[in-house]
């Protein structure tokens, strides 16, 4: 049974790869494309093997990493409803982001850069505000923290806003809406590098999520070192979604709505739960920005948007189909 | 003894005027952008002018001595800096601008601005409501500028010198025209459609707008559109080699990879003025430089 | 000694008196051990600092004679199996992954599961009564289809004590029943057995040793009919009680309405 899933999940991923790589802002026929990828010289190749495959290749990354961090903050706070940014990272990234701009650009690498600082700085001070004596990491402190300190970002980033000049900082937002305008295999690899030792430690992490499910007590008496389990949590989700922020703005619903799909689908058990939602969400991730460049083109929507369009109907049909 | 005469007869005239329906002598009425009606009794002589373009325009006409306030991104003619700044032309600041005492005040048209419309007229104030993005709106809002300050042949001038302007400056069509990205914002790719000012003038400099085949006034473009498109030239708001070029995704493009950027940075590129004319000119010049 | 407290005391920061004061008791193969006592005595205190969750203010909590503190959690999950009072099904999985979660211990988080942990959790679902509900989801059990299967979930650890709190809490007579057979049944196949509960009457009929406590101390201690007594309990609880006898020797409680008499 597994080995079918594995096989299906593998042909999901290869019709929704070789579809990003064949459509775009730009109509270029199939055998050109083939061409592209293996060294061709005309100039949609470079299209194709510059721009179209490692834009594919960093959504795909990127989507299945929003997709196991949110299935690992939700059982890290046992509550469905958690998604990446639950710790305050869209907000702080936010204000790196309009900070950055606002103050006059910070060169081309400026914005991710401050994104990711942001974001950082945010997580650090969720972890301090969860703090609460002796305990650490209290789900039920953290959800707080991180709506305080995303309400505060806000408030600040409004402030900044306000007080600067307004057509600098509507760019800003646009940003901050998500896309991938800016892949390339250099942002791929910087991606890469920040990204695959968290996703690799969390994908790994199957069992000790389970555990942690089931409620604090319950998994320390099964012999989970519940601390350990919580900052690896913290840390990795941490990592992986301001990579993220910083790669492509702040795309929301993918790290929602597929877990739950996923486990609609395939049941709950993290161990085998991970990796469907990793391929799972990398594919939708690539769809919805395929769809960003191709619906209105040569105009490109921000992909925020576009999975918020899907996500949005997506998961008012599985509420309704989990309430029935 | 004659000038109540005349005061007398004024009145009487009025009084008919009045009873009649018809505009007495003397007062203005007409209707703006919005389809509001403005009606006023004598030329404006306290005029806050809450959009750049109208700024400059009145003073262009001579009425810049009837300015009592301006958006803080008024910046020409130099003359503007004395007057009262206000603050911003979109959801402007009420309580500013009454501050000033103001007969006349001017608005930019947009959704925001309507509500700002209603509040000043429900205090008294008149108020006038104009769409200044292109071209062709410097004719009918310039006559109306003119006419709610009494200068209506200052007004005629002016519209003939601009219109001067842009003629002689307007290129005659070469053989090759260069094709133009403009690029307003690199990340993400922000360019300008057909229904910008910026795109009218530069087709009218002799270039082609890269994006003109959009009919809005902006867009989000992806690199891969630009790249395939291939523009000649990258229009930058910045002077010098920009940031975006040293980005990777960027070296797609030949204008980019070959470092063909062009620079303009007067506000006559933002938005339609008497210095139309003037902008065309010293576009049509960089065109043809970065050409060569 | 399997599990052993001695004077164990635990007092949290700022309160005037200890929650758990000077409780010494112990249990061990075959033995199952009762807690008793009203809300707010001190029970779940006095699990939860046996079991190495909290920290002790004076005293020894030992489990194999070493010292709790000292155990690893993955090494103690190997020798006490422990069913606490409530536990999250928010994403529920099916019995027999369920019950596999109780082999953690030995497998850690990345090993692979073997014939020897499937064997182990057959077992433990076989011991358990809840083989037959192996494939369906947890949510979809009764109270007390779901007690026996975490139950089963405690045995699939192999351990060599199994320690309950409040098993039988919202749980109807035939389950209440089921649940107190099935731990008497394993304790008397070589587990030891603690356990903490509000059911006066099972654990008097269940349990070898009984001990009550009140406002943290021990205020009796020894077999059923030693620490059942009339006016122990009348006193603890705060509420006149009548003990009688059933047949099987254990002493019940029945509590005494306004006006009736002993």
């Amino acid at each position: 049974m597994s080995g079918l899933r594995g096989v299906l999940l593998l042909g999901i991923s290869a019709v929704v790869l070789v579809v990003g790589i064949g459509a775009g802002a730009t109509s270029i026929p199939p055998a050109e494309v083939w061409s592209g990828l293996l060294h061709g010289s005309a100039p949609s190749s470079a299209i194709v093997r510059e721009l179209r495959l490692p834009r594919v290749l960093l959504a795909f990354m990127v989507g299945g990493s929003l997709g196991i961090s949110g299935t690992a903050l939700q059982a890290l706070v046992r509550n469905p409803l958690a998604d990446p940014y639950l710790l305050g990272i869209s907000g702080g990234a936010g204000l790196g982001a309009v900070l950055v701009i606002a103050s006059g650009g910070g060169g081309a690498w400026g914005v991710p850069l401050a994104a990711f600082a942001g974001a950082l700085l945010a997580l650090a001070l969720v972890y301090r505000l969860s703090i609460v004596g002796e305990r650490r990491l209290d789900p039920r402190v953290l959800l707080l923290a991180g709506v305080v300190v995303g309400a505060f970002s806000g408030a600040l980033m409004s402030a900044i806003i306000v007080l600067s000049d307004v057509a600098q900082l509507r760019n800003a937002f646009l940003w901050l809406l998500g896309g991938f305008g800016g892949a390339s295999w250099k942002t791929l690899d910087i991606f890469l590098a920040y990204a695959a030792l968290p996703a690799g430690i969390l994908l790994l992490s199957g069992r000790a999520l389970d555990l942690l499910a089931l409620g604090e007590e319950p998994a320390q008496y099964l012999g989970a070192n519940i601390e350990r389990t919580k900052r690896v949590v913290y840390l990795t989700t941490g990592l992986l979604t301001a990579a993220g922020v910083a790669s492509c703005g702040i795309i929301g619903f993918v790290g929602l709505v597929v877990p739950h799909a996923a486990r609609r689908l395939w049941g709950p058990l993290h161990r085998t739960l991970l990796p469907v939602v990793f391929v799972l969400s990398g594919c939708f991730l690539v769809l919805a920005d395929t769809v960003a460049r191709t619906v209105v083109r040569p105009v490109e929507l921000p992909v925020g948007v576009v999975t918020a369009l899907i996500g949005v109907p997506l998961f008012a049909l599985l509420l309704r189909r989990s309430l029935a | 003894m004659r000038r109540a005469t005349l005061l007398a007869l004024q009145l009487l005239i009025g009084a008919l005027a009045c009873r009649t329906g018809a505009t007495p002598a003397g007062s203005i009425r007409l209707v703006d952008d919005a389809g509001d009606t403005v009606a006023i009794t004598r030329p404006a002589r306290r005029v806050v002018s809450l959009v750049p373009a109208t700024t400059e325009l009145l003073f262009a006409i001579g009425a810049g001595p009837v300015l009592v306030g301006r958006t803080t991104w008024c910046d020409y003619p130099a003359a503007a800096a004395a007057v009262p700044d206000l603050g911003n032309g979109i959801g402007p600041n009420i309580e500013a601008v009454l501050g000033q005492h103001p007969d006349l005040v001017v608005l930019y048209r947009s959704a925001q601005n309507a509500a700002a419309a209603e509040q000043l007229r429900a205090l008294g104030i008149p108020t006038v409501t104009l769409t200044v993005d292109r071209l062709a709106d410097l004719d009918h809002v310039t006559t109306i500028l003119g006419r709610l300050t009494g200068r209506e042949h200052a007004a005629d001038s002016v519209i003939l010198a601009t219109h001067r302007g842009i003629d002689s400056a307007t290129a005659t069509p070469a053989p090759v025209r260069p094709t133009v990205l403009v690029l307003v914002w690199d990340q993400p790719p922000m360019t300008v459609g057909a229904g910008s000012f910026l795109s009218e003038l530069l087709e009218r400099a002799g270039g082609r707008n890269l994006f003109g085949d959009l009919p809005s006034s902006s867009a989000q473009v992806s690199v891969e559109a630009v790249a395939s498109r291939n523009p000649d030239l990258i229009l930058t708001a910045a002077d010098g080699m920009p940031a975006f070029a040293t980005r990777p995704e960027w070296q797609v493009v030949r204008a980019v990879r070959e470092h063909r950027f062009l620079h303009v940075s007067s506000s006559a590129f933002n938005r339609p003025s008497p210095r139309a004319g003037e902008a065309i000119r010293i576009l049509a010049e960089k065109l043809r430089e970065a050409s060569r | 000694m399997i599990l052993e407290a001695r004077d164990l005391t635990v007092r949290y920061g700022g309160s005037s008196r200890p929650a758990v004061d000077g409780v010494t008791l112990s249990t061990d193969g075959g033995r199952l051990v009762a807690i008793v006592g009203p809300n707010g005595s001190g029970k779940t205190t006095l699990l939860r600092a046996m079991l190495g969750l909290l920290p002790l203010s004076s005293g020894s909590a030992n489990v194999q004679g070493r010292p709790v503190a000292q155990w690893p959690r993955a090494e103690l999950a190997k020798v006490i199996g422990v069913v606490p009072q409530t536990e999250e099904r928010v994403f529920p999985l099916r019995v027999r992954e369920s019950v596999m979660l109780g082999r953690y211990a030995r497998l850690g988080a990345l090993g692979r599961e073997s014939t020897v942990d499937r064997q182990a959790v057959d077992e433990a679902m076989t011991r358990s009564d809840v083989l037959q509900f192996a494939d369906r989801r947890v949510d979809t059990l009764s109270g007390g289809e779901w007690q026996r299967v975490r139950v089963a979930r405690a045995l699939a650890q192999e351990p060599a004590a199994l320690v309950l709190d409040e098993p039988t809490a919202s749980l109807d007579v035939r389950h209440e029943m089921e649940v107190f057979e099935l731990i008497r049944h394993l304790v008397t196949g070589g587990l030891a057995g603690l356990i903490v509960t509000h059911h006066l009457n099972l654990a008097a009929r269940y349990a070898d040793r009984m001990i009550m406590l009140e406002e943290g101390r021990v205020a009796a201690d020894g077999t059923p009919t030693e620490v059942l007594r009339q006016d122990v309990v009348a006193r603890v609880f705060g509420w006149p009680v009548a003990v009688t006898t059933w047949c099987d020797g254990s002493p019940q409680v029945v509590p005494l309405r306004p006006g009736e008499a002993r």
